[in-house]
C-alpha cells in the first residue's frame, strides 16, 4: 500500500495534531491539516513537527479548513478523521468525506469507541468497503499501540493491505479488535480506572482517592496510578468511555462501569482533571514556583493535601523491586494478609481475567490483551504479569481463593490458565521501585 | 589466537529503559543481565559453585565511571551482591573510557587462554541518566585529558569528534557538503537498523536523511563544529552480559557449534586530540591506531576483510563510524563517502555495519558498549539476532574506542 497523501479532519485538536506528525514523519505522506480555521491548523502543523521531534516534517504539513476539505480529500490516498468523540459531528464528517473520496482510497476514523458499521454507513455504497476503525493513543509518538476495526462492509484485501502499511510503514502496534464499544484497550484499562474510582468511593473513610492511588502505584505494574490516569485522561473523556461501555455491552463487570457520583458531580462542576487545573487532584503552584499537590477527598467534598501513605507491604515490595528481586516482591503481595495488599492483589488478579477474557470476545487472538496494555498504556500487561506470578505461585489456585464469587462464577479459571502463553514483553520493566 | 575460547551465550538488557526513573539500582541492572547471560549461555548459579570450589571461574566488569554518575567504585565486587554464588569468586573492574568493557573481555579472554579459568562471566555496565544532560556531558569529559580537554567545557566530546570530522575533510580534501551527507546516511542507517532490534534505544524514534542533513535546527542542533544532534550516540542505561569458556569446559558438556574469539586487537593511540592529529600525518589513515588494531586482529584470526561479514563499530559520534570503514578495511582511506553513498555498510549491503543500530541507534551505555557489541556478533554468526540478522553471518567484527579514539580494541568473533 502506497500513502503519499493523507488529510487530517480535526488537525488541531490534539490527537489530530500527532497523528498529522505521525504519517509526516514515518512514512514521509504530505499531510492536509484540516480545522475550522486554517490559522489554527498552521499553529498545530508547528507543532506537530515537536511531537516528533523533528522540524523537517513541517514542511510535508499543509494547513487548511473545512472549506477546503473535498480537495483535500479527493487528492487523498488516506483520510483520517480526529474530529470529537461525538457520533452526530462524526457522521456528518463522513458523510461530507464519503462525497469526495477517491476509489481505493481508506477513509477511517479515530475514534476510541464509537461503532465503524454506524460511521461506514455514512459512505456511499461504491467506496463504503474502504472505511476502517483505527484509534491510536495519546501520545502516538510514545504509544505505538494502533486499534484496527474493519465493518461488516470492509474489503478485507484493502484491510490486510492497512494492517501492513500501519505495521511496517507508520511503525503502529496493531491490535485488530471487533467493533465493539471501546475496542479492546480502553475497554479493560477504563474498567481497571473506573473500579478504581469507584474504590476510591468505597474506602472514603481510608482517605479515597491518594488511598487507592497509593495501593495500586508503580509499583503494581505501571507508570502511573490509575486515578491519576484518570485525571490526566480528563474526566469528561472518562465520563464518555465508561457511558458508552456501560451502555452497549452487558459482560459480567457491567456495573464497574458506572461513574461514581462524587465524580459526575466534578464534571458537572467544570473539574475536569489536569486540563482545567483541579478534578481529582489539584496542582498549586505558589509564587515561588514550588509545587504542592492537593486531593480531593470525596468524603468532605474539599481538596486537601495528598497523604504520603506508607502500606507495609507496599515498602517492601518496592526495597524488593528496588534491589530487582521481582519474586521476593510477589511473594510479599501474595502472603501479606494487610487490608491494602488484599485489595491490589485482587485488583491485579481481575485485571489479568478480565484482559484476557475482553481479548477472547473483543478480540481476535488472546496476545491482542498483552499488545494493548502494553502499547497503549504502558502497563504490565496480563501474559507478563501471569509469567511473574507463576514463579512464585499457583496462579489459578491463587485466583480461586482470592477472587469473588461474582467472577469466579462466570469465569473459567482453568480455561484462562490453560491458555496462558509466553509473554512477548518483559515483566520487570513494568513494576517500578515507586 | 594461541588457544581456543569459546563464547557460551550472552545478553543485553532493553536499553530503552530509565533506571534512575524505574527507582532501581545498578543491582537490579546486574541481576537482570546477568539472569539473562547466564539463561542464554544455559549455564547456572550451582554450576558456578562448583566450578569456583576448583578455582575455574572468574568475573570480569566493565565500567567507566560509576563513581561520578551513581556515587560508587569498587565495582567487581558487587556481584556478590547479585547473587551468594559470586562469594569467592575472583572479580574485578577494569575501565578504559567507552572501551572499559573490552577491557574486561581481553582480561577473561586473557585468563582462559592461559588456562587459568575455564569459564569467565563479563558484565558491562553503565547508569548515565542519573544525572542531567550537562553533568552528564562533564562526567564523559573525563575520558578525555580532563583538565586540557574537558574542564569548564559544555560537551566536551561532542566537540572532539566535531574536530575528528574537520580533520578528516581536511585530510582527504573531502567536500565538506557530501562528507556530512554521508555522516547524515549513517545516521540514518543506524535509526532504521535499531528498528529491527526490539532491545534498542531509539527503536520507537523518528530519523530521516531530510532531518539528519539539516543541522543547526531547533530538532537538530549543532553540538560540535559541523555535528548536530542527530550526529550523537545517545546517553543510556544498560548492561550486556558475555559468558566465555575453555575448550576443556566445551568438551566437558560436550557441547557444539559454539562462536569463538578468532582475534583481537588493542592499541592506545596520543590522548590528546591534538597530539592524536599531530600523529596522523604520516599515515593514510585519520586514525592510524585504530587501523592498526584492526590489522592485529586480522593477523591474529587469519582472516581479511574478505572473510568478514558483519561489523559492529563504535559510532558514538557519525565521524567515528565514517573513520572505521577504512580502518577495517572496507575501502582506502578517503573512499569511504563511496562506500556509504554506494549503499556497502547498509543493512543489505556487502559489509554491513551495526545491525543493531550501533551507539547512535542501539544506545551507548558508555562501560557496557564493549561488552554489547561482542554480544552482537555472537548472535550473529550464532544465528541469534532476530530482525536484525545478516543472514549466514560466519564471522563478525567490532571496534570499540576509549575516548577520542585513544583507547581501540578489535575483537573478531565467529564460527569455529
Amino acid at each position: 500500500m502506497t500513502i503519499k497523501t493523507v488529510t487530517v479532519v480535526g488537525a488541531n485538536g490534539t490527537m489530530g495534531t500527532n497523528v498529522s506528525a505521525i504519517f509526516a514523519s514515518f512514512c514521509n505522506a504530505r499531510v492536509f491539516m484540516v480545522s475550522r480555521d486554517i490559522e489554527k491548523s498552521g499553529k498545530a502543523a508547528l507543532r506537530a513537527g515537536k511531537t516528533v521531534k523533528a522540524d523537517s516534517i513541517i514542511k510535508n504539513l499543509v494547513p487548511a479548513d473545512y472549506s477546503m476539505l473535498a480537495d483535500c480529500v479527493k487528492q487523498s490516498d488516506l483520510v483520517f478523521e480526529s474530529a470529537a468523540e461525538n457520533l452526530e459531528i462524526k457522521i456528518g464528517l463522513h458523510t461530507q468525506i464519503g462525497q469526495s473520496l477517491k476509489k481505493g482510497a481508506i477513509a477511517c476514523t479515530g475514534s476510541s469507541g464509537l461503532s465503524i458499521t454506524r460511521l461506514a454507513e455514512c459512505y456511499p455504497e461504491e467506496v463504503r468497503c474502504q472505511f476502517f476503525g483505527v484509534h491510536m493513543f495519546n501520545p502516538p509518538y510514545q504509544l505505538t499501540l494502533c486499534e484496527l476495526t474493519a465493518s461488516p462492509y470492509s474489503d478485507m484485501q484493502m484491510y490486510a493491505e492497512l494492517k501492513e502499511f500501519l505495521t511496517n510503514q507508520l511503525y503502529r502496534t496493531v491490535a485488530e479488535s471487533k467493533d465493539l464499544p471501546a475496542f479492546l484497550g480502553n475497554r479493560i484499562g477504563f474498567y481497571f480506572m473506573n473500579e478504581a474510582l469507584q474504590y476510591a468511593e468505597k474506602y472514603q473513610d481510608n482517605g479515597g482517592i491518594d488511598y487507592i492511588d497509593s495501593l495500586l502505584g508503580p509499583f503494581t505494574g505501571r507508570t502511573m496510578p490509575p486515578i491519576t490516569t484518570a485525571d490526566f485522561v480528563g474526566l469528561d473523556v472518562h465520563k464518555a468511555i465508561v457511558d458508552n461501555i456501560y451502555e452497549n455491552t452487558s459482560d459480567y463487570v457491567h456495573e464497574k462501569f458506572v461513574l461514581p457520583g462524587y465524580v459526575k458531580r466534578l464534571i458537572d462542576k467544570k473539574k475536569l482533571g489536569r486540563k482545567s487545573g483541579e478534578g481529582l487532584y489539584k496542582l498549586i503552584k505558589n509564587d515561588s514556583g514550588d509545587k504542592r499537590l492537593m486531593v480531593y477527598d470525596i468524603k468532605t467534598g474539599q481538596y486537601r493535601d495528598e497523604i504520603k501513605y506508607s502500606f507495609p507491604f507496599a515498602l517492601r515490595m518496592k526495597a524488593f523491586l528496588r534491589d530487582g528481586d521481582y519474586d521476593d516482591a510477589f511473594r510479599e503481595l501474595i502472603s501479606n494478609r494487610s487490608q491494602e495488599a488484599d485489595i491490589c492483589l485482587r485488583f491485579l488478579l481481575r485485571y489479568i481475567v478480565y484482559a484476557l477474557y475482553t481479548a477472547e470476545h473483543v478480540g481476535y487472538d488472546l496476545r491482542v490483551a498483552d499488545d494493548v496494555m502494553a502499547t497503549g498504556f504502558t502497563w504490565c500487561p496480563p501474559f507478563a504479569m501471569m509469567e511473574a506470578f507463576s514463579r512464585v505461585c499457583d496462579l489459578g489456585a491463587l485466583m480461586k481463593e482470592r477472587l469473588k464469587p461474582d467472577i469466579l462464577s462466570n469465569v473459567d479459571i482453568d480455561h484462562i490458565i490453560a491458555e496462558q502463553i509466553k509473554s512477548k514483553y518483559d515483566y520487570r520493566i513494568y513494576f517500578k521501585a515507586k | 589466537m594461541k588457544k581456543k575460547v569459546y563464547i557460551l551465550g550472552g545478553a543485553q538488557t532493553d536499553f530503552e529503559r530509565n533506571w534512575t526513573k524505574e527507582g532501581k539500582n545498578m543491582i537490579a541492572l546486574l541481576k537482570e543481565a546477568i539472569e539473562d547471560g547466564f539463561k542464554d549461555a544455559d549455564f547456572t548459579m550451582d554450576e558456578m559453585v562448583t566450578l569456583n570450589k576448583e578455582n575455574r571461574v572468574g568475573a570480569f566488569v566493565g565500567n567507566f565511571i560509576a563513581e561520578q554518575y551513581i556515587s560508587q567504585g569498587h565495582l567487581g565486587a558487587f556481584l556478590t551482591e547479585v547473587n551468594p554464588a559470586f562469594y569467592g569468586v575472583p572479580s574485578a573492574r577494569y575501565e578504559a573510557a567507552c572501551a572499559s568493557s573490552s577491557v574486561a573481555l581481553d582480561a577473561a579472554i586473557s585468563k582462559i587462554e592461559a588456562e587459568e579459568y575455564d569459564v569467565c562471566i563479563v558484565v558491562g555496565w553503565e547508569i548515565m541518566k542519573s544525572v542531567d544532560s550537562k553533568k552528564g556531558g562533564d562526567i564523559l569529559g573525563r575520558a578525555a585529558y580532563y583538565e586540557k580537554e574537558g574542564k569548564g567545557i559544555d560537551l566536551p566530546f561532542p566537540k572532539l569528534f566535531g574536530r575528528l570530522a574537520d580533520a578528516t575533510i581536511d585530510k582527504y580534501g573531502l567536500n565538506q557538503e557530501r562528507y556530512l551527507n554521508a555522516l547524515a546516511t549513517i545516521s540514518c542507517i543506524n535509526y532504521a537498523n535499531a528498528k529491527r532490534n526490539p532491545l534498542a534505544q531509539t527503536r520507537k524514534w523518528f530519523m530521516s536523511y531530510e532531518e539528519a542533513s539539516h543541522r543547526g535546527t531547533e530538532s537538530n542542533p549543532i553540538v560540535g563544529g559541523l555535528l548536530g544532534v542527530s550526529d550523537c550516540s545517545q546517553v543510556t542505561d544498560g548492561a550486556a552480559v558475555v559468558i566465555l569458556c575453555s575448550e576443556k569446559y566445551i568438551q566437558e558438556k560436550g557441547l557444539k557449534d559454539k562462536a569463538i574469539v578468532k582475534g583481537y586487537g588493542h592499541r592506545t593511540a596520543p590522548l590528546l586530540f591534538d597530539k592524536k592529529m599531530a600523529d596522523n600525518a604520516n599515515s593514510d589513515y585519520v586514525l592510524p591506531w585504530t587501523r592498526q588494531a584492526c590489522l592485529d586482529a586480522y593477523r591474529r584470526a587469519e582472516l581479511t576483510v574478505d572473510d568478514i561479514d558483519v561489523f559492529e563499530t563504535h559510532d558514538c559520534f557519525s565521524s567515528s563510524e565514517f573513520a572505521a570503514i577504512s580502518a577495517f578495511g572496507i575501502c582506502d582511506p578517503g573512499k569511504e563517502c563511496e562506500a556509504v553513498e554506494n549503499g556497502v555498510i547498509a543493512f543489505d549491503g556487502a559489509k554491513p555495519i551495526n545491525p543493531s543500530g550501533g551507539l547512535i541507534g542501539c544506545g551507548h551505555p558508555v562501560g557496557g558498549s564493549g561488552a554489547r557489541m561482542f554480544v552482537d556478533l555472537y548472535k550473529q554468526v550464532t544465528g541469534k539476532a532476530g530482525g536484525y540478522q545478516i543472514k549466514g553471518a560466519r564471522n563478525g567484527m567490532m571496534l570499540n574506542i576509549g575516548g577520542s579514539a585513544t583507547t581501540n580494541y578489535v575483537f573478531i568473533v565467529g564460527k569455529e
